[in-house]
């Protein structure tokens, strides 16, 4: 059966994963392939290799039940550390942003705000949210891809780290963007989190920014 | 008007007090350190004060002497103004304003974080590296990008320096315990699984932390594993994460330079994996000479020099201490 799977080019190369577009049983996929990393020991690098692998996987079955867009799952290797998914047809929200007036900016923000809250009220966090790990499709759908670093979790410090990191790549990569950018993320996440969860959420998000530098307990927000 | 030529900057955010002279070209004549060790525990804020203080005096006079100078050549003061401890940051601040009275010579207040990745740009003739900077109080990955210091990644909690030491300290080693660390960490090569945790390109430590010291409280510490395999799993996990996060961010900015730097750059192992990353993306490596990797005066000199000739000193009013200010929250006039 091994001639229906076939890997036919490498698309991208990132740090963790090459993935690789092929066809599996004449549907178009994806092999997501994590890459041994040899500046760490062999044991540690398997280990976090499979379990992300696995954690993917796992997280890209469950989320899809509450209505959200990602990639659906036809097969795991995790001995080879790879994921056949479907492939999504669309661009990265990194590179596409810059191309789109501030409306359609604000929109895709609020929505992407929705599917964050809607993911946080039921226990999950990404773990890696990133205007590169959200594709925009041909038709304006939004699609969240890359859950390796996925957790159950419902506290709000999982979740507030989950708003940070998104803000700090909004800062660091699309710095003018930014204010607006997050504030009608902000309003389709609190449309999700309802109060006085999301403000505890918010409260912490500026709290952490304070932390691992030499700041007593007491001074911290 | 007097030509503008040497600087005297003064480092004093944490347990070390740092004078250098540096001139306007960018030539250290000389960087002496005053370190305040604890005889046990960590550094407590009040302790490193008066140790500063009473230090203070003879390190500029060991520090104009090595440079040849005298202080009525200095021409301007420059001081470390955030972040760090405020009752050491505000002995820094007091000598500098000392001075700037006295000598009636421009002041300047000066980012810490930013000095660390001036002074490797000057030392290391590198233009614009993606920055790996870790150090007992800091955990940064940092690159240049619209007008400022950027950070992509940073700890969640503790800083990588910080957990080290804290985890040497409860092996009853003395402070500073990293170096220690390092050194134990090569008799061994038996890896015990320890948390091992990245968020996007973030860190966190403290579980990490929390985890090695129940190793060395367990009854198998001593039978099934020793300090040895212990420092060894440590080392692994936590610079195998700070390694992943600064690739990742390596591919996000396609820097092609990368500079490592902050105390914890001495560690040989780390050196070697970030190095093992930048060669995979054809980035050029560097670390900054270990004397001015840590803390020092000398890079407080150079940073000031920079904002000085970009946009002049500060009134007396603006050198008020920002004991938690981010280092991306200023621009960089020279850089733009």
């Amino acid at each position: 059966m091994i001639s229906d799977i076939k890997k036919e080019k490498i698309i991208r190369k990132g740090a963790e994963a090459s993935l690789y577009y092929g066809h599996w049983f004449e549907k178009e996929v994806i092999f997501k392939y994590r890459i041994p990393k040899k500046y760490r020991i062999e044991e540690l690098d398997k280990r976090i290799r499979t379990e992300r692998t696995l954690n993917e996987a796992r997280a890209l079955i469950k989320v899809k039940n509450y209505g959200i867009n990602v990639p659906p799952v036809f097969e795991i290797d995790s001995s080879n550390s790879t994921i056949i998914m479907k492939y999504i047809k669309g661009n990265k929200l990194k590179d596409v942003l810059s191309e789109l007036n501030n409306d359609q900016k604000i929109k895709y923000f609020n929505k992407i705000g929705k599917i964050i809250g809607t993911l946080h009220k039921n226990g999950h966090i990404h773990g890696d949210i990133t205007t590169s790990n959200i594709i925009i499709t041909p038709d304006e759908n939004i699609f969240l891809i890359d859950f390796g670093l996925h957790e159950y979790s419902d506290t709000i410090e999982d979740k507030s780290v989950d708003l940070h990191l998104l803000k700090r790549v909004l800062l660091s990569s699309h710095g003018k963007d930014y204010e607006y950018c997050f504030n009608s993320f902000l309003k389709g996440y609190k449309s999700k989190i309802r109060s006085p969860k999301y403000e505890e959420i918010i409260k912490n998000v500026n709290a952490i920014e304070t932390r691992g530098r030499y700041v007593k307990s007491d001074q911290r927000l | 008007m007097k030509s503008l030529n040497l600087c005297l900057g003064i480092e004093s955010t944490a347990h070390t007090f740092g004078i250098g002279v540096v001139t306007f070209e960018g030539d250290v004549l000389s960087s002496i350190n005053a370190t305040y060790f604890p005889e046990e525990g960590g550094l407590h804020p009040v302790m490193v004060r008066e140790s500063h203080l009473n230090a203070f005096f003879d390190t500029i006079s060991k520090a104009l002497i090595r440079a040849k100078v005298s202080i009525n050549d200095i021409n301007l003061i420059a001081f470390s103004q955030s972040p760090g401890m405020g009752p050491v940051l505000k002995i820094g601040a007091w000598v500098a304003r000392l001075l700037n009275q006295i000598l009636n010579i421009p002041i300047v207040g000066v980012n810490h974080c930013v000095a660390h990745i001036e002074i490797g740009r000057l030392l290391c003739q590198i233009e614009d590296p993606l920055v790996l900077y870790i150090s007992g109080g800091n955990t940064i990955v940092s690159a240049f990008e619209s007008e400022r210091y950027q950070i992509f990644g940073e700890t969640l909690d503790l800083a990588i320096g910080n957990m080290i030491d804290s985890f040497a300290r409860d092996a009853g080693l003395q402070h500073p315990g990293g170096p220690k660390i390092e050194k134990l960490a090569l008799m061994s090569n038996n890896y015990i699984p320890l948390p091992y945790v990245v968020k996007g390109m973030d860190l966190s430590f403290s579980g990490l932390y929390t985890a090695a010291k129940y190793l060395i409280q367990s009854t198998d510490y001593g039978n099934k594993y020793n300090l040895n395999d212990v420092a060894y799993s440590l080392q692994e996990t936590a610079f195998g994460m700070l390694t992943e996060v600064t690739e990742r961010a390596l591919a996000h900015t396609e820097k092609k330079e990368v500079l490592l730097t902050g105390g914890v750059a001495a560690n040989k192992r780390l050196q070697s994996m970030i190095e093992y990353i930048s060669k995979e993306h054809d980035a050029r490596f560097e670390v900054v000479p270990l004397k001015f990797a840590g803390d020092n005066g000398a890079m407080i000199g150079w940073a000031g020099i920079l904002r000085y000739k970009a946009e002049g000193g500060h009134t007396i009013s603006e050198t008020i201490i920002k004991p938690k200010e981010r280092m991306d929250q200023i621009t960089i006039p020279w850089r733009s």
